[in-house]
């Protein structure tokens, strides 16, 4: 089985592998957020994975961003191992110490400044570390966790909506964002969305790319259809602009299909929770997050 | 991708959950030896740590399908023919992440039910739980009146939480479709959610456990402990606190004493299906409690079928001709006026003999016999052969899913055992069609204690 031929194979077992190694044994410090913060809370929630699917739709919708993705990342061809790795740099940067946390957004830094080149949709050129690029991403990512744990997971006061939009200029910070650039609440980043929408579109490359995803070839059989219904939760869950551009209606989020979805969640979590080093992992977290109260 | 699209993405529910279900059960048997890493004291630190501290915690651990599926692992030894059975182990020993509640959380149960904490209830409370429950912990504690009592009380929520679950009928449909194919499983459904909502009614278990202890009352090895009536709700269950090693001591034991107390089980199981028309479906080894000479202590009665006349007849017939009457016709129609068999299928009834026989090889003729892990899991193998010919033609109805555990589940514990006896001469003891006199100590023991009963006691 190769890459290749099964490009999604094994996508849980990777990522489980990732998460696992990525949550610190022992560590330093407590990290750029802290066991006490809304961030270490919401990048473990059930929800998580609607989370990631969601803000990959979102992120594709701007077309310099999309064409950075399209024309220097292997994605298509090791799908599972990009999203892993993508997995593995956000609970680095969450759980891990801050020195751990500046080596993998380093990491990321060195990677952007390769990523440049002109969108063949607009004709402009682009590069990564674009710090209006980075924003949009970072955004893209906030939004989207709110958004499925709102819907999916463990719901989010008001007040730590703003906490956590605050919390999370950090991880923006620690990937180029100059400081004061990124939202920092949550009227922030509605202000910020709404303002970006002339700038976005559904390109080809965007509606082929979210196509691939959602439809991912190669899982292994018993991932595939709750795959399937991950995907569905996470179009349900777009904002009205985005199901806009993708040409989508929306969906009645009904207290039933909500409940459906956590319980899709909840068996994909028993089976992520069977990988090696998962549940040792959770506790790690769980442990430091109770004894900061 | 068109809303037509999504829309049937909402609704598909293939036959994949099940499976995860098994595979993370399967890894989970890897896992859970480190589960809680560290050895003895430190697990148990580490456990009291991440101990369940409120309602949510309760439903963050448990809900989601979790407390489902773990439920499912457990009740799995007899609807599942779908997953090996280190599958089936290892999905019940999804239980072992779910860490105790702490102190604070039980004595609020313990308030909310019997109206006031612990320490005032009782004259004595335990705050650490002594065993954990899958949906509870049991704490020992002392009443008012001086008795050593064991109180298992139910996670908060926990009813709520599952009942919400299993009303996901169509994620119960594929997750069964695997679990069991050749089963109607619509009627598996029915059953495995009546099964699991009488679990969480704790008012039923103490019912039921009432029936077996004022029916084995005075019985010379069997016990079953006492419900306090007064200290017990739908949540919280009080009953006598019981002594007695564990199954895991009992296997250190003299073949002697693993004799006794084997055979203290099967009179256990037989008379309770042929006299009390109650089959306890839960042998699992962690609810006995054995002493020496045979003594057995019955623990947890959350599982509890009961039978009605028209339900147990077949059973009964198909015994009587396989085993006593020699009758193979005979048999075939009990098998189909039960719905074992479809009636007419095309085969012999010399096949259906060949294939039934295995179920009943330990009583079909008189004589010692040694049961082995090997007879065990032939008969599980032959319970889960779909290339047998009868495969086509033969179905488990409903009311009889729950017995699959006689043939699973004790004789996998009877095996373990390396039980020796004559089990022909006990079963003779207890066939209603039999009766006929006793043919071991115990059995000497038992006729005399049926004797001092008085007949009002005889359902």
């Amino acid at each position: 089985m190769t890459a290749e031929v099964f490009p999604a194979a094994g996508l849980i077992e990777r990522a489980a592998a990732a998460f696992a190694a990525s949550v610190p044994q022992r560590q330093a410090d407590d990290g750029f957020f802290g066991p006490g913060s809304v961030t270490w809370r919401l990048t473990a929630d059930l929800s998580a994975p609607v989370a990631g699917l969601r803000s990959l739709m979102v992120q594709a919708l701007h077309p310099l961003a999309m064409a950075g993705v399209d024309q220097h990342s292997d994605w298509r061809a090791d799908p599972a191992g990009r999203l892993a790795s993508t997995s593995a740099y956000l609970v680095t940067i969450t759980y891990g110490d801050r020195a751990a946390a500046r080596r993998a957004a380093d990491r990321v830094r060195k990677i952007h400044e390769r990523v440049r080149g002109t969108d063949p949709v607009t004709g402009r050129p682009y590069a990564a570390g674009d710090p209006d690029l980075l924003v949009w991403v970072h955004a893209g990512l906030v939004d989207s966790v709110l958004a499925a744990a709102d819907l999916f997971g463990t719901p989010v006061s008001a007040a730590d909506k703003d906490r956590y939009v605050a919390e999370m200029t950090v991880a923006a910070e620690l990937v180029g964002v100059p400081a004061g650039r990124a939202p920092a609440s949550a009227a922030d980043l509605a202000g910020y969305l709404a303002g970006i929408q002339p700038e976005l579109t559904r390109s080809q490359t965007a509606a082929e790319s979210t196509e691939y995803l959602l439809a991912l070839r190669g899982l292994d059989e018993d991932i595939a259809d709750i795959w399937r219904q991950i995907a569905g939760a996470a179009i349900a869950s777009l904002p009205p602009w985005a199901l806009d551009l993708y040409g989508w209606a929306p969906a009645k989020l009904t207290a039933a299909y909500r409940e459906e979805v956590r319980q899709v969640l909840g068996v994909l979590d028993v089976l992520y929770l069977g990988e090696p080093g998962v549940l040792e992992a959770r506790q790690r977290i769980e442990l430091r997050m109770r004894q900061a109260g | 991708m068109s809303i037509r699209a999504l829309a049937r993405l909402r609704l598909t529910r293939g036959l994949a959950a099940v499976r995860l279900a098994a595979r993370g059960g399967a890894r989970y048997a890897t896992n859970a030896p480190r589960l809680f890493a560290a050895a003895g004291d430190q697990r148990e630190q580490l456990r009291n740590d991440l101990a369940l501290r409120t309602a949510e915690d309760v439903a963050a651990t448990l809900g989601t399908m979790k407390g489902v599926l773990m439920k499912l692992g457990q009740m799995a030894s007899y609807v599942d023919d779908g997953l090996a059975p280190p599958v089936r182990r290892t999905l019940s020993r999804l239980q072992d992440s779910v860490p105790p509640m702490t102190a604070d959380l039980a004595a609020e149960m313990i308030t909310e039910e019997l109206g006031g904490p612990p320490d005032q209830v009782f004259d004595t409370w335990d705050p650490e739980p002594i065993a954990a429950a899958s949906i509870g912990q049991v704490h020992r504690a002392i009443t008012k009146d001086g008795r050593a009592v064991a109180v298992k009380v139910q996670y908060p929520g926990i009813a709520r939480t599952i009942a919400a679950d299993l009303g996901n009928v169509a994620l119960l449909r594929s997750l069964l479709r695997v679990a069991a194919p050749s089963q109607d499983v619509n009627g598996l459904i029915e059953e495995l959610r009546e099964r699991i909502t009488e679990e969480l009614d704790y008012l039923r278990e103490a019912d039921s456990q009432r029936m077996f202890a004022a029916y084995f009352d005075g019985h010379p090895t069997i016990t079953v402990p006492k419900i306090v009536d007064e200290l017990s709700t739908a949540r919280v269950i009080t009953s006598e606190l019981a002594a007695g090693a564990r199954w895991a001591e009992l296997l250190t034991w003299p073949q002697a004493e693993k004799d006794l107390a084997a055979e203290t089980i099967y009179r256990f199981t037989f008379r309770s299906l042929y006299e009390m028309h109650a089959f306890n479906g839960d042998p699992h080894p962690g609810n006995y409690l054995f002493r020496p000479g045979g003594q057995v202590t019955f623990l947890d009665f959350g599982l509890v079928k009961f039978f009605t006349p028209d339900e147990l007849k077949p059973l009964v017939h198909m015994v009587r001709y396989l085993c006593v009457d020699n009758d193979p016709a005979a048999f075939r129609t009990s098998m189909e006026d039960a719905d074992f068999l479809t009636a007419g299928a095309p085969i012999s009834t010399d096949q259906v003999i060949e294939h039934m026989a295995l179920f009943y090889d330990t009583v079909r003729t008189p004589g010692t016999r040694t049961m082995t892990p090997g007879y065990a899991s032939a008969v599980a193998r032959r319970y889960f052969d779909f290339r047998n010919p009868l495969a086509p033609y033969a179905r488990i109805p409903k009311s009889y899913v729950i017995l699959q555990r006689i043939n699973l589940g004790m004789f996998a514990l009877l095996g373990d055992l390396a039980a020796t006896a004559d089990w022909r001469a006990i079963a003779e003891e207890i066939w209603p069609f039999v009766q006929a006199p006793p043919s071991t100590a115990m059995g000497e023991a038992e006729t005399a204690w049926r004797a001092r009963r008085p007949p009002s006691q005889e359902p």
